[in-house]
């Protein structure tokens, strides 16, 4: 069984997804790790550049993490070799000449245990396997690609307030905050909370609509689906497009003066009562309990 | 300038879906039936566009049973100029490649200069047609685009990523799978929803595609339950605040 992991770098490290990934594919199999190399490669650009790779020396299966980029390669390769493409999967097994996945399906309303003849082609959500402390890094082969015809890189445009934090797909522990936060004013002190605990964050759809944060920043059925080891849900109803991103999260904490709002359902922690007098002793006594105390 | 829209007809966002009794599918009774809602951010897209230049023709192609053409004309009371049912024995079953082949035959045909798809429909939440029908077109394709501008040189394409926009350009044709963007999709208006009872809506047929891939599902559950969460209320925020601290890092392990 050989088994290829696309491997994507951030800032020149790689990206925790990667190593995840290069874990559980060596438990599977026979491990190749490869990065697509170049300026501002397009997915088209990199698919093309992997499937060559793939027609010399098939793999049985190839593995992104399932970020947007990771999404993006996977999607197009697996078409480009006429294979199935499972998506952000949070589980992967080989049985005999299959593979099977567990992933969520419906906005994460329903989760599914899917099957596809191998060779096939997986995204896996980051978190989804443990990462032995201090694991060996991976040996990687670069792939260089070259140019998408039809198509060139223009310039970046940086959101305003995107910079210096993990991203929300990759995060261990997100901060959320939604209308019950009255305006974008009050992110002062949710970001307070975040920087103490190395947090992500993110928002209700109320509140990117709203403009007080960015799109990106969006949990839910028309945003991103997270899987972190903590949410904290800020003055957030629990609509069920927003439970939707976000029910996967290992523990949730909510906090909303309504005793009754949908939030506390699928909450593992609660607490009643007004965000603002909540947030700063929160954040207090995080780093309190953080110091030891 | 001519728009393509694939569109996949979905239960709407606010149903609560449930697993059937076989175990393998949802329960379709009594389901609300809509526009995927990132399919109709690429419809928002493309009328936005028809509302500064006159002469733009926005299309909708969908593949799927005789239900579907309600999502059709879901999507011409929004204000779409035609609509495209690809249909027939097994259109309901056709696997992502061949879905994404279905298209291609229409999309020879129609000739539009831009093809928009939804970032990932929200029944199967994959993200693999519209990359696929760009593979199958030959053409390139960008995801998670919350903006385009058309203009004679070729079109700018702003995909969104971690920190903020690429901005592309593609010199002739392309697939775009469309993320969440700034406008909200508009409402059909009741001129516009009498106009589309009455539009003809031709059809297609899937015989013949190719259809290399097929994901099985082998079986639907609902997420795991939650709640029964530790809810502190009654009292004083402050105490709260810190208790739940202690509880996070000695309970729950998360801090
Ligand atoms: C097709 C579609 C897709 C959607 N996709 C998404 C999506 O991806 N993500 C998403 O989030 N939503 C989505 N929505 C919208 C969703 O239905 C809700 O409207 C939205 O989630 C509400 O955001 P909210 O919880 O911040 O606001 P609200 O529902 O207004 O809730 C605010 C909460 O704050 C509490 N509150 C107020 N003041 C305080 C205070 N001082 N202290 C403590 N608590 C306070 C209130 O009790 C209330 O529960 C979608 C809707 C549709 C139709
Ligand atoms: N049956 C279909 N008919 C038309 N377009 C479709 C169909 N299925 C998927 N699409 C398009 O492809 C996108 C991604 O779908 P998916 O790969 O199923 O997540 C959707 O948002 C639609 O734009």
């Amino acid at each position: 069984m050989k088994i290829w992991v696309i491997a994507e770098k951030k800032d020149g490290e790689l990206r925790r997804v990667s190593k995840e990934l290069a874990a559980k594919a060596a438990s599977l199999g026979d491990l190749v790790v490869l990065e697509v190399t170049g300026e501002r490669v397009s997915g088209a650009a990199a698919a093309t550049a992997l499937a060559e790779r793939a027609q010399a020396d098939p793999p049985d299966l190839i593995l992104t993490g399932a970020t947007p980029s990771g999404r993006d390669v996977a999607a197009r390769l697996a078409a480009k070799l006429k294979r199935a493409y499972l998506s952000e999967c949070t589980d992967l097994a080989i049985a005999g000449s299959s593979i099977e996945a567990t992933r969520a399906m419906y906005a994460g309303k329903v989760r599914a245990r899917v099957r596809a003849a191998l060779p096939a082609v997986a995204s896996v959500r980051p978190n989804a396997f443990p990462l032995a402390e201090g694991a060996a890094e991976p040996r990687i082969t670069a792939v260089p690609a070259g140019p998408t015809p039809g198509l060139t890189f223009v310039r970046f445009e940086p959101t305003a307030s995107g910079g210096g934090r993990v991203s929300l797909s990759e995060a261990r522990v997100i901060v959320s905050g939604g209308r019950g936060l009255k305006g974008p004013e009050a992110w002062e002190a949710v970001e307070a909370l975040a920087d103490v605990l190395g947090a992500a964050l993110g928002a209700s759809r109320a509140v990117t609509d709203a403009g007080w944060r960015p799109n990106e920043e969006q949990v839910g059925q028309t945003g991103k689906t997270v899987t972190p080891d903590l949410y904290i849900a800020l003055g957030i109803s629990g609509a069920i497009q927003h439970l939707a991103g976000m029910t996967s999260s290992k523990v949730i904490v909510a906090v909303n003066k309504d005793p009754d709002a949908d939030i506390f359902k699928v909450a593992d922690y609660g607490v009643v009562g007004d965000v603002f007098e909540f947030l700063p002793a929160f954040t207090e006594a995080v780093k309190h309990v953080k110091a030891g105390a | 300038m001519r728009f393509l829209i694939c569109v996949k007809q979905v239960p709407d966002s606010t149903t609560r879906v449930k697993v059937a009794p076989d175990g393998t599918s949802v329960v379709t009774e009594g389901v609300t039936w809509s526009v995927s809602p990132y399919d109709e951010y690429a419809i928002e897209l493309a009328l936005e566009h028809k509302d500064s230049a006159a002469d733009t023709v926005v299309s909708v192609i969908s593949v799927g049973g005789p239900r579907t053409k309600d999502a059709l004309r879901q999507a011409l009371a929004m204000g779409c100029d035609d609509a495209t049912l690809i249909t027939g024995d097994g259109a309901d079953a056709l696997g992502p490649l061949g879905i994404a082949n279905a298209l291609k035959s229409a999309v020879d045909d129609l000739k539009p200069d831009l093809v928009l798809c939804g970032k990932q429909a929200s029944d199967d939440d994959q993200g693999f047609v519209g990359p696929a029908l760009a593979e199958v077109l030959g053409w390139p394709h960008v995801a998670v685009v919350t903006k385009f501008t058309p203009s004679t040189s070729g079109t700018e394409i702003w995909k969104e990523t971690e920190g903020g926009h690429e901005v592309w350009k593609a010199s002739g044709p392309a697939v775009l799978t469309v993320q969440k963007s700034a406008k909200d999709p508009r409402y059909p208006s009741l001129p516009g929803i009498m106009k589309a009872k009455k539009k003809e809506i031709p059809e297609r047929s899937v015989a013949g595609v190719d259809d290399p891939v097929k994901i099985e599902i082998v079986k639907l559950e609902p997420p795991p339950a939650r709640g029964g969460g530790k809810i502190l209320k009654d009292g004083d925020t402050k105490a709260h605040a810190a208790l739940l601290a202690k509880l996070l890092r000695d309970e729950a392990k998360v801090l």
